[in-house]
């Protein structure tokens, strides 16, 4: 969206020698500005929720395009998450003979660890994207100038039901794809080292693994507003047409993907 | 006839490039004004300052006798509300259907519309356009065409004081221009409001605009009717007038 800004100062040579620093200070200079950028739409969105004044339609709209429109794709992809982790581990279960723990194993990898973080990938990627592109391409056809022109605040009407769509969806898609995983775990475990599948299952639910499940969930919940904060921000953000908008889909894969390992990181370091 | 909009030494500089450098404009209450000019002038800008979306960065924009409080949201939304634009690139919502574009003015009406009475404006506005049948049809089964007139309808539906259209036939056939430039000029007369058109079809101006505002390089160079255009002692002036007629012809 344009804004009045100061004539610009015009650019002095750079010397050869300062070139690396005059990048390293470019850099930090448009990550501030980022995350500025981003610390000012997440105050936006807690001012519109702080009372309730979001468009609640728009909300349902968005919780089915966002998440119902993922289920598919989320539970394929976890069916063979979970076959690779006992195609991954099978040796070593082979090797030492431990086969009632093969069940404690992969679910305490899948749900505390690799369940979350490959759906938040995979949502970041699919549905972030799109996000992005919808906003940035409403920013480029005048779409967001309208909505302010007729009385609508698009913090309210686009962003806040997109924000807690993409929360709420993905911690339930976190769910489906924790059970999506552990079922095709316990089917590639049948199948590759023989183990039956109740075996499995039994080895899972005496690893008690209530707080690695929970785990994954509160993941599921910093990754979905990490991806809706992040795709919002670039869509908004977007400047100079189709270029524009292919530029912010990139950002938001790449920021997306650094957003869910920084949290994860962080979400473990303090759960654990 | 007081003044509907009035923008006085409005200067605004984006990214770095001055864009609009003093422009003066006066928009009589009632009339319809024609903004001409070359692609790039700045007449999109002063559509958009009008329209409150653009603060200026310095000088002042006054509309229906109020200087506006650019900072001032509560106020901003109050003008706003008398305010219809058709915008260059039309911005309709793709993801509502015809009829739910054309009613979006009509959430912050006040005092608040029954949906009967809502369905009903909408219903008229489409018919003004002369596209009474398509209420129920997602934007992007209409041609062009329709598009463009269903975005003439969602900026007339709240019967705005102020009706800025934005180069209403852009890219249209002459046939489908002079509809539409038609259905604006009835607009106008049965509502009295203020409107402004930005276009480069002069003769189709003419034909339903008293006043033209020529705009280049981000200033207004000449303020007035086409023959004193046509009559204008800048040669500048003069040649623009000329030249867009004789091409059209």
């Amino acid at each position: 969206m344009p804004t009045g800004s100061p004539p610009a100062l015009p650019a002095r040579p750079i010397p050869p020698w300062a070139l690396p620093l005059a990048l390293l200070g470019r850099g930090v200079l448009r990550a501030c500005e980022v995350m500025g950028g981003m610390t000012l739409l997440q105050v936006r969105i807690l001012r519109a929720l702080i009372p309730p004044t979001f468009d609640r339609d728009e909300t349902i709209r968005q919780a089915y395009k966002i998440g119902v429109q993922s289920v598919a794709v989320v539970t394929l992809t976890a069916l063979f998450v979970g076959g690779l982790m006992l195609v991954q581990t099978g040796p070593f279960v082979r090797r030492t003979g431990a086969t009632g723990m093969v069940g404690w194993g992969t679910g305490l990898a899948t749900l505390a660890e690799v369940g979350p973080v490959l759906i938040g990938l995979m949502f970041g990627g699919r549905v972030g994207s799109n996000n992005a592109a919808e906003l940035g391409t409403m920013v480029i056809t005048e779409q967001v100038e309208a909505l302010r022109l007729l009385g609508i605040d698009p913090i309210r009407y686009l962003v806040v039901p997109r924000f807690l769509s993409m929360i709420v969806m993905l911690v339930l898609l976190t769910c489906i794809g924790d059970l999506a995983a552990l079922v095709g775990a316990s089917v590639a475990c049948q199948a590759i080292l023989g183990i039956e599948v109740r075996v499995f299952w039994q080895g899972l639910i005496d690893g008690h693994l209530l707080d690695e499940f929970l785990m994954g969930l509160v993941k599921g919940f910093f990754f979905g507003g990490a991806i809706g904060i992040v795709s919002c921000h670039y869509g908004l953000r977007v400047t100079g047409g189709a270029t524009g908008v292919g530029r912010a889909v990139n950002e938001t894969v790449v920021t997306s993907a650094i957003a869910i390992f920084v949290v994860n990181f962080l979400v473990t370091s303090l759960w654990v | 006839m007081p003044d509907a909009a009035r923008l006085d030494d409005v200067h605004i500089t984006l990214s770095g490039i001055p864009c609009l450098r003093g422009v003066h404009l006066a928009l009589e209450a009632g009339r319809m004004h024609a903004l001409v000019g070359p692609g790039g002038s700045g007449k999109t800008l002063i559509l958009k300052t009008l329209a409150t979306l653009l603060p200026p960065d310095s000088g002042t924009v006054a509309l229906f006798g109020e200087p506006v409080a650019f900072g001032d949201e509560d106020r901003l939304r109050a003008v706003r509300s008398r305010i219809g634009v058709q915008f260059q690139n039309l911005a309709l919502f793709d993801f509502l259907t015809v009829g739910e574009n054309v009613a979006l003015p009509l959430e912050e009406v006040s005092p608040p519309l029954s949906p009967a009475e809502r369905n009903h404006r909408v219903a008229d506005s489409l018919r003004s356009v002369r596209l009474p049948e398509v209420a129920d049809l997602p934007i992007q089964a209409l041609s062009g065409g329709m598009q463009r007139r269903v975005a003439v309808a969602r900026a007339a539906v709240a019967r705005p004081d102020l009706l800025l259209f934005d180069d209403p036939a852009g890219g249209l056939d002459p046939v489908t221009t002079s509809r539409i430039f038609d259905l604006i000029a009835r607009e106008q007369q049965e509502s009295s409001a203020t409107v402004v058109i930005s276009s480069h079809d002069i003769p189709r101006l003419a034909r339903c605009c008293s006043r033209f505002h020529l705009v280049d390089s981000g200033s207004i160079l000449f303020s007035g009717s086409l023959t004193e255009a046509l009559r204008h002692p800048d040669s500048r002036v003069r040649d623009f007038f000329q030249e867009v007629q004789d091409a059209d012809r």
